[in-house]
């Protein structure tokens, strides 16, 4: 059985662009987290390929940073702050800023969410919270 | 004296292998092998010789159970059952358990920890470099208070002292050989009104002046950055306005930020070398990309030591750091791939120096609430789910046990943390998900945790100390956790 670590290794080495059987995979059924990233930083082809479409992404609901906001970060592992390790929270390298249709029903940070929104790439500071990221779901739906 | 021992080990020898031959076992692989460690036990001579160099390599959080996890993982990604591995450490002569609680903490912080074995003294949990006498975080009781680190009282013996760690080069391990701070967390700044001391890393950049500290390599590049100057990608977080890389390059240190950077620096130039990697902790092992591996770094220091301490010798202070981040949180994947670097760089420290003139030490700072369910059959995957025991043959049974919930499990659990399976939506109450093998053995997973926290805690289990070189024989029993430094002091000063 192919992992998926092979199906990028062959989505990579392929030519066509459609033919990438991750980005196939995306229009249906949940990605995970990382898939969105390149190893060290960047975007993965799959990413490229998705943007502006819709797809499913599975991880964990960080605790929210404000109330009743239609906006929220998704990690790949629930997020874990050890109080004795670190002065603050910091956030992992690979998150997916997630903007909602509607305001957000909080579900606790060790419960595996699936959400669902139209993959945005790129640089942007969320007015309301001074939020930076690189990667959103807009319009996006969770369970 | 020597040659008498020598004889009767012989004559004992002897009379083990007559008395083997009679019986029926006599022929099984177990039995010799047995046999063999036996004699291998029985001509272990102990090395009396003043260590030239000491090394001591510490993964931060790996206990006697993350330790075997480790084990277990790395033999299973040679291909084998796992258990029958052995990692680099645990083939070193000697062995002790360590008792790793702080003066005023059952379970220990790695502050308290790393100060026992630097300074030979416990003390209390989160303070550096200074003993129990202090109020955490208090900087008007440090005065009279402060202990000298074993890379003061090595440099004061004539030899080159160097840190290296995955975690920020100001972390409490790594600090704990140049620092002395009434709190862990005075990484780039202290209190206003606290004139008894200053921030770690500035700490770090003095004792480099002071030829205390020759080689520092690591994460943790914002602490040494005023806010508002950007090196590498990285944000200063100084708000005293000090750059800290200025000043070591000032003093002629040779600075490195990437793998590129690293793979420049001249070791044989007899310069300071401040490799920072990252604003915050270097990557962990299976995430690594453009930074060196533990290994790389520890053999880069080692290098840079040795050819600008010469005869004098060198004592090196290796951290893992990550394998405790991971299991904070609870998830083994990424602990036992960074236990396996840290394996690597143990295999470097050995292979690039003489068991003759130097005393290798390879320990933990304390363990985990991690553990182990039962009763899996030969080569479940240490990540995934336990396998039923096969009566008829050695593998598992390939059919996953169930629980009284009628789900599977996995091997490995923690008994706090992010995977636990209570809900606060639930009112606390939970229900264990299903797990199926391909979700446990993925790299982003966390093990089934039961008591909810954001982050799994470290507990107060013992460790291990594994140790060779001169004086190695000297960890045996069970010790206190600082008596590590007693014996590293004594190797390097025995006449
Ligand atoms: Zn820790």
């Amino acid at each position: 059985m192919l992992k998926r670590r092979d199906f990028l290794k062959t989505a990579a080495a392929g030519t066509a662009a459609v033919s990438c059987p991750a980005v196939l995979r995306a229009a249906d059924g949940p990605i995970k987290l990382r898939e969105l990233y390149a190893k060290g930083g960047g975007f993965s082809e799959l990413a490229t390929e998705m943007e502006g479409k819709r797809l499913t992404v599975e991880g964990f609901m960080a605790p929210p940073l404000k109330a009743d906001m239609k906006f929220f970060v998704l990690t790949k592992m629930p997020m874990a702050v050890c109080p004795f390790c670190e002065t603050e929270a910091e956030w992992p390298a690979n998150i997916l800023a997630v903007y909602t249709k509607r305001v957000v029903d909080v579900i606790p940070f060790n419960v595996k969410i699936e959400t669902r929104g139209v993959l945005e790439l790129g640089g942007f500071t969320d007015p309301d919270t001074g939020f930076v990221s690189l990667v959103r779901l807009s319009d996006a739906t969770y369970a | 004296m020597k040659s008498t021992l020598v004889a009767s080990v012989a004559a004992i020898a002897a009379a083990t292998t007559a008395f083997a031959q009679d019986l029926p076992q006599a022929g099984n692989d177990w039995f010799t092998a047995g046999q063999e460690r036996l004699q291998a036990e029985l001509a272990k001579q102990p090395n009396t010789s003043k260590a030239k160099n000491v090394i001591i390599l510490i993964s931060d959080g790996n206990g006697v159970g993350t330790n075997y996890a480790s084990r277990v993982w790395a033999g299973q990604q040679e291909g084998g059952f796992g258990d029958e591995y052995v990692q680099p450490h645990e083939a070193f002569p000697n062995l002790a358990l360590v008792k790793t609680y702080n003066v005023n903490a059952q379970t220990p912080d790695s502050a308290g920890t790393g100060t026992a074995m630097m300074s030979g003294i416990k003390t209390k949990a989160g303070i550096i470099g200074v003993n129990e006498n202090i109020v955490r975080g208090d900087c008007s009781t440090i005065e009279g208070n402060t202990v000298a680190s074993m890379n003061e009282i090595m440099t004061e013996m004539g030899k080159e002292t160097g840190i290296v760690s995955t975690a920020r080069i100001t972390h409490a391990t790594p600090a704990s050989a140049y620092a002395k701070s009434v709190d862990r967390n005075f990484e780039d700044s202290v209190p206003e009104g606290c004139t008894q001391q200053t921030d770690i890393a500035t700490q770090l950049i003095d004792a480099m002046e002071a030829g205390i500290i020759d080689v520092a390599m690591g994460g943790g590049l914002r602490h040494f950055l005023p806010e508002g100057t950007e090196v590498a990608g990285v944000s200063g977080r100084r708000a005293d306005g000090v750059n800290l890389v200025e000043r070591a390059q000032g003093l002629g240190a040779q600075f490195a930020t990437d793998q590129a950077s690293f793979e420049a620096v001249d070791a044989a130039a007899g310069t300071p070398i401040l490799g920072l990697f990252e604003g915050s902790h270097m990557m962990y092992e299976a995430d690594r990309a453009d930074e060196p591996s533990l290994a790389e770094m520890t053999g880069a220091a080692i290098a840079a030591l040795q050819a600008k301490s010469g005869d004098n010798g060198f004592f090196l202070q290796v951290e893992a750091g990550r394998v405790d981040h991971a299991n904070h949180a609870g998830n083994l994947a990424r602990v036992v791939a960074d236990q396996k670097a840290f394996a690597d760089a143990v295999a470097m420290a050995d292979e690039m120096t003489d068991d003759a003139d130097t005393l290798i030490v390879v320990t933990a700072d304390h363990e985990h609430a991690i553990a182990f369910n039962g009763y899996c059959g030969r080569g479940s995957d240490i990540l995934g789910l336990c396998m039923g025991i096969d009566g008829a043959g050695v593998a598992h049974t390939g059919e996953p046990l169930l629980a009284k919930d009628g789900h599977a499990y996995t091997v490995a659990g923690y008994l706090n943390g992010a995977g636990s399976i209570l809900r606060e939506d639930m009112n606390w109450a939970g229900v264990r998900p299903a797990v199926d093998q391909e979700d446990a053995t993925d790299l982003d997973y966390n093990q089934q945790a039961l008591i909810p926290m954001s982050s799994e805690t470290h507990s107060g289990e013992d460790v291990a100390v594994y140790a060779k070189g001169p004086w190695a024989h000297l960890f045996d029993g069970t010790i206190e956790q600082n008596v590590i430094f007693h014996v590293m002091h004594h190797a390097a000063t025995a006449e």
